[in-house]
C-alpha cells in the first residue's frame, strides 16, 4: 500500500494562496487506509482550511469530495454533480502523487495540486502505525533476503550486506533503527537457510528502479487495439 | 445488516440516512400492536427532545398519555436489555412525556383541508377516536357519538383513577380531537339516534366501535339479591358516582385484570375483607402478575380454583357465595372448558358481591339498522375488510376482535380507518399490515461488554397509604430519571450501516469498536443484531463510509450552526456529553453561562474531529467539550476518543496560528450542573488570562 502523509499546513497555504476556491478531494485507496487522504481527512482539511482562512482573512474557501481511486480514470465520473471541477480555481488532491499526476494528464485545464508527500510503500504494524516494506525496485530480491528488503530497509540498499556502519544491531543513520541485514541474517538463521548468504550477489541492475526512466506495464490481452499503438 | 449492500446512489435516493432504520425493527416495536417507534422516540428522549418523542409516539399510538399509565407494555417484555441488566421502563418513559407535553405540547398534523366525506363513528373509546384521528388526518369530517359524558371509552370509564385519572385521558383525547374530530357525547346510537338516521343525515359510512360495555352476568341463585354488582356498572359508579355501597366482606369473582381493579377499588371504599375468587389457579390466572402482586400487598385475597354456585343469602342480606371446586380450567388443547367436583363445596363468607367475569358488547346500536346478529349475539363482520353485512357500516375494536387492550384497540382503529378511506374512495378494501424484518436476540458475548446500568426504580406508594384513596400511588419519573434511563436503551437496530462503494478495508471501525463487533469481509461488516449504536467507527471512519441508521450526524451540524447563530451570538460552544445528571437539567431549566451556547450530546461518541472544526468554522471563538471519565459514559472507551480528538484538534489549529487553548476539555459530564457550569467558566477565563 502506498503511505503518505499531509503536507504542513504552512506549505498548504502558501500553496494555495492565489487560489480562491478550492476543492480538496479525497482518494478512497490506498491514503484512505492510511488515515491521511480518505473523505473524512478531505472534510477535515477543508475545515481547516476554511478556518484558517477565517482566521488569517484570506480569500479561501474550500469544499471536500473523495472518489473511490484518483489512478483510474473513470472514477472522476464519481465527483459529485455540485462540485464541478470547472467551479474550482484549483483541486487539492489527498491522493498520492500518482493520483495527483494523473488527474492533472486527465484534466489539463483543471490546476491540481498536492496535499500529501508520498512518502512510502508500507505496512499497517500496529493500530495507526504504518511502515516501509518495499521500495518498488522492480527486481525483488526478498526470496533469499527472508522476505526482508535490503532495498528498502537498509540505508545504502546493500545486497551484500552488511556494511560497517552497524554498531550493535542499528544502523549508523539512525541508532533507533535495525541494521536491515542483521535482520536478515537472524531471519534466515531462524528458517535454517543461512546458505542463502554464502551466495555472491551480482551488483544490481538498477534499470529495473529508476535508471531507464519512466516504468510502464502492459497486459497485452486487455489493451484495446486501437491503443495498441500508442 | 441490511439483506442487500447500502451504496452511496442508494443513500443519494434517501432524505437521510436515518431512512434505513425503517428496514429493521427491534422487537420493542415489532411486540407492539400499534408499532410505536419506540427506538426512535426513547432516543429523543434521551437527547431530552420531549417533542420530538412525542410526536413519534404519537404517530403510530394516539392513547400515548393513557398507554404511558395502563398499557400492558409488551415492548418492555421484549425489550432486549433483558439480556444484558434489566428491561428499560419505556412505559414510565412514555409517561412522563405525555404528561409533561400535555395535549398542547405534541404537534397537530390537522389536514390542509378537511372537505372529504361525514363519517360517523359510535364510541369515543380507544378503537372509535384513533379511526377518527386518522380520518381526519386523511381530511374527512369525522363525529364520535358517544352515550357517556366523556370521551376515552373504557380507560375514562371504568379504569380506577388510581390507576388512571381522568385528566390523563383528556391529554389524548383532546389532542385528537385538535385535528377536527367532532365528538357528540350523550347520545346513545339506537336509543337516541339510529345508524339509519346517520345515512339519512349525510355520513358516507358509519364505523361501530363500541367495545365491550357491560359486565357479563351469571344466572346463579341469588345473583339478583341487593350487593351484587356487575364490574363495569360497579367501577363506573366509583368514577361518575353515585359510589356504590358496599359492606365489609366483599366477594370479587374473576381473576382477569378487570377483576383486580375491582377488588383494589373495594379496598379503596373501605371493606374490612376483600376476596378475588376465581376458577383458575396462580399461574393460569389472566391477571397480569404484577396487578395481582399489588392488590396482595394491599389485602386482597385470592382464592383460586372455584367456581361460584350460588349467592346464599338470609332474608335480603348476602352471608356469602358458595363454590365448588374446579378441577380443569382448560382441555388439553387449550381451549376454556372447565371441570368441577362437585362433592368440594365451601361458602366463601361476604356480604357483597362483584361479577367480574368478562365483558359483553352492548348491541343497542344495531336497533334501526341493517346489521344482523347471530344467535350468540355476535355481528356479521369480515375481519379482513373491517365491513359488516351492511353497505356502509364498518366495526372494529373490541366488538369485533378478542377481548384486548388499549393499544391493541388503537390499531385496530387505524386499521379501519384506512378500510373506510379506501370504501368512500370507491377502492377495493385491501388491509396490509407493515411488516419489517426484526433483529435477533442479542449474543452472549456483545451482552457482556455493554455497560450495566440499573434499571430506574418507580416512585410508588407503599401499599398501606395507597389503598386509603383513589389518588395515583405511582408516580412520574422525575427529569433527572427519565434521561438516564432513556440512555439505557441500546438503540436495537439503530445503529450503522456501511456505504459499501465507499469502504476501504481499512480496517479502522473494527479497532475502535468497543464492542467488537465490525468484521472486514470484502468491505466492512457491521452486524444489526450486535451494534451497539455507539457511533465510535462512525466518528473515526476515513472514508465517510458509516452512516447512521437513526441518528442523522448533519442534525450535529445543524445543532451546532443553531447554538452560535442569531445577533446575541455566543464566542464559546459547549458540547455537553454526559450519562448521568447534567442532562437532566436541560432545556431552559437551567441559568445559561454567559456567553457560552450549548449542545448536548448522548454520549460524546459521535463528536469527531470535522464536528469540532466546524463549531469553531460557524463563529466560536472557544470550544469546551465536556465528556464523562471513563465508565461514566453511554458508552465504553468514549472517555479516551474524546481526549484524543480534542488532542487532534488543538494540534490541528495551532498548525494554522490559532491557539490550542481554543479547544479544552473537561472531563466532569458525570457531575452536577452546578459543577459543571464552574467548571467552564474556568475554562474560559483561564483561557483570557
Amino acid at each position: 500500500m502506498i503511505v503518505a502523509e499531509r503536507k504542513s499546513m504552512d506549505e498548504l497555504l502558501e500553496t494555495l494562496s492565489g487560489y480562491r476556491k478550492v476543492l480538496v478531494l479525497g482518494c478512497g485507496s490506498c491514503v484512505t487506509v492510511c488515515l491521511t487522504g480518505g473523505e473524512k481527512q478531505a472534510e477535515e482539511l477543508a475545515g481547516l482550511l476554511n478556518l484558517a482562512a477565517k482566521s488569517k482573512g484570506l480569500d479561501l474557501t474550500a469544499d471536500f469530495a473523495s472518489i473511490t481511486r484518483q489512478c483510474d480514470r473513470e472514477f472522476f465520473a464519481d465527483i459529485p454533480e455540485d462540485k464541478k471541477l470547472s467551479d474550482y480555481d484549483a483541486v487539492l488532491s489527498l491522493a498520492c502523487g500518482v493520483g495527483v499526476g494523473f488527474m492533472s494528464e486527465q484534466f489539463p485545464e483543471v490546476t491540481v495540486l498536492p496535499g500529501l508527500n508520498t512518502t512510502f510503500y508500507g505496512a499497517n504494524t500496529a493500530d495507526g502505525i504504518w511502515a516501509e516494506y518495499c521500495h518498488g525496485c522492480g527486481d525483488c530480491v526478498l526470496a533469499w533476503t527472508g522476505g526482508v528488503c535490503p532495498i528498502a530497509r537498509c540505508s545504502k540498499s546493500l545486497i551484500n550486506g552488511s556494511c560497517g556502519g552497524t554498531d550493535k544491531g542499528k544502523c549508523e543513520v539512525d541508532k533507533d533503527m535495525d541494521c536491515a541485514w542483521l535482520v536478515i541474517y537472524k531471519r534466515l538463521e531462524s528458517l535454517g537457510r543461512l546458505e542463502d548468504l554464502r551466495k555472491l550477489r551480482p551488483p544490481r541492475n538498477w534499470s529495473t528502479d529508476r535508471g531507464k526512466g519512466v516504468r510502464r506495464l502492459t497486459h497485452a490481452e486487455m489493451v484495446a487495439s486501437e491503443q495498441e499503438n500508442e | 445488516m441490511l439483506k442487500s449492500d447500502l451504496t452511496s446512489r442508494d443513500l443519494a435516493g434517501m432524505k437521510s440516512s436515518a431512512d434505513i432504520v425503517e428496514i429493521e425493527w427491534a422487537p420493542c416495536r415489532e411486540a407492539c400492536p400499534a408499532h410505536a417507534d419506540v427506538r426512535r422516540y426513547i432516543e429523543r428522549i434521551a437527547e431530552g427532545d420531549w417533542l420530538g418523542a412525542i410526536d413519534v409516539i404519537r404517530a403510530n399510538l394516539p392513547f400515548a398519555a393513557v398507554c404511558g399509565r395502563i398499557c400492558h407494555h409488551p415492548c418492555e417484555q421484549n425489550c432486549r436489555r433483558q439480556d444484558v441488566d434489566q428491561q428499560v421502563a419505556i412505559r414510565e418513559l412514555k409517561r412522563f412525556v405525555a404528561e409533561y407535553q400535555g395535549a398542547v405540547g405534541a404537534t397537530v398534523n390537522k389536514a390542509p383541508k378537511q372537505d372529504k366525506a361525514r363519517v360517523a363513528i359510535v364510541g369515543a373509546g380507544p378503537a372509535g377516536m384513533s379511526a377518527a384521528l386518522e380520518l381526519a388526518k386523511l381530511g374527512y369530517q369525522p363525529t364520535v357519538f358517544e352515550k357517556a359524558s366523556v370521551a376515552g371509552g373504557m380507560p375514562a370509564l371504568t379504569i380506577p383513577r388510581y390507576r388512571l385519572p381522568l385528566d390523563v385521558t383528556k391529554i389524548d383525547t383532546d389532542w385528537i380531537c385538535a385535528h377536527g374530530v367532532e365528538v357528540v357525547t350523550g347520545v346513545e346510537i339506537g336509543e337516541d339516534k339510529t345508524i339509519a338516521q346517520l345515512k339519512d343525515e349525510g355520513f358516507a359510512a358509519v364505523l361501530v366501535a363500541t367495545g365491550l360495555a357491560k359486565s357479563r352476568a351469571l344466572p346463579l341463585p341469588g345473583s339478583d339479591a341487593k350487593g351484587v354488582y356487575g364490574v363495569i356498572d360497579f367501577l363506573y359508579s366509583i368514577n361518575f358516582g353515585p359510589t356504590p355501597e358496599i359492606g365489609e366482606n366483599v366477594l370479587v369473582i374473576g381473576g382477569g385484570n378487570v377483576a383486580i381493579d375491582a377488588a383494589r377499588s373495594a379496598v379503596r371504599l373501605g371493606a374490612k375483607t376483600v376476596t378475588a375468587s376465581c376458577l383458575e389457579n396462580e399461574e393460569e390466572m389472566p391477571a397480569w402478575e404484577w396487578e395481582q402482586e399489588e392488590a396482595r400487598e394491599e389485602g386482597v385475597q385470592i382464592v383460586y380454583r372455584r367456581g361460584p354456585l350460588e349467592v346464599v343469602t338470609d332474608g335480603d342480606k348476602i352471608i356469602g357465595v358458595k363454590a365448588r371446586k374446579v378441577t380443569r380450567v382448560f382441555d388439553a388443547d387449550g381451549r376454556f372448558s372447565p371441570e368441577y367436583d362437585d362433592n368440594d363445596v365451601i361458602e366463601i363468607p361476604c356480604d357483597t358481591v362483584i361479577f367480574a367475569i368478562g365483558q359483553g358488547p352492548d348491541m343497542g346500536f344495531v336497533e334501526g339498522s341493517d346489521l344482523k346478529v347471530d344467535e350468540r349475539g355476535r355481528m356479521s363482520y369480515k375481519p379482513e375488510t373491517c365491513e359488516t353485512n351492511a353497505d356502509g357500516v364498518f366495526a372494529c375494536g373490541e366488538i369485533v376482535t378478542p377481548p384486548g387492550s388499549v393499544v391493541e384497540a388503537t390499531a385496530s382503529g387505524r386499521r379501519a380507518a384506512t378500510a373506510l378511506d379506501q370504501y368512500i374512495s370507491g377502492k377495493p378494501i385491501e388491509l396490509t399490515e407493515a411488516k419489517c424484518d426484526l433483529i435477533s436476540d442479542i449474543p452472549s458475548d456483545v451482552a457482556e461488554t455493554v455497560i450495566k446500568v440499573e434499571r430506574v426504580t418507580i416512585p410508588t406508594d407503599a401499599a398501606d397509604v395507597r389503598k386509603k384513596g383513589f389518588t395515583e400511588f405511582e408516580h412520574t419519573l422525575d427529569m433527572a430519571n427519565v434521561v438516564v434511563e432513556a440512555r439505557r436503551c441500546m438503540s436495537c437496530g439503530g445503529g450503522v450501516e456501511v456505504i459499501v462503494d465507499k469502504c476501504a478495508a481499512c480496517m479502522t471501525c473494527l479497532r475502535v469498536c468497543p464492542f467488537d463487533i465490525p468484521v472486514v469481509t470484502d468491505v466492512a461488516r457491521i452486524s444489526s443484531d450486535k451494534c451497539q449504536a455507539c457511533g465510535l467507527c462512525m466518528s473515526e471512519c476515513p472514508a465517510n463510509a458509516i452512516v447512521p441508521r437513526s441518528h442523522s450526524q448533519d442534525k450535529l451540524d445543524t445543532q451546532i450552526a443553531a447554538a452560535l447563530a442569531g445577533e446575541a451570538a455566543k464566542k464559546t460552544l459547549a458540547f455537553i456529553g454526559g450519562f448521568c445528571r447534567p442532562a437532566a437539567e436541560w432545556r431552559g431549566e437551567v441559568e445559561a453561562i454567559d456567553g457560552v451556547a450549548e449542545v448536548y450530546l448522548t454520549s460524546t461518541s459521535r463528536l469527531n474531529v470535522a464536528a469540532i472544526l466546524k463549531a469553531l468554522q460557524c463563529g466560536a471563538e472557544k470550544v469546551v467539550v465536556v465528556c464523562c471519565p471513563e465508565g461514566a459514559d453511554r458508552y465504553p472507551t468514549v472517555a479516551d476518543r474524546t481526549k484524543k480528538h480534542v488532542e487532534q484538534v488543538r494540534e490541528l489549529i495551532s498548525q494554522i496560528g490559532l491557539s490550542p487553548e481554543c479547544v479544552q476539555l473537561l472531563e466532569v459530564g458525570d457531575k452536577d450542573r452546578s459543577v459543571i457550569a464552574e467548571a467552564i467558566k474556568d475554562a474560559i477565563t483561564g483561557n483570557s488570562e
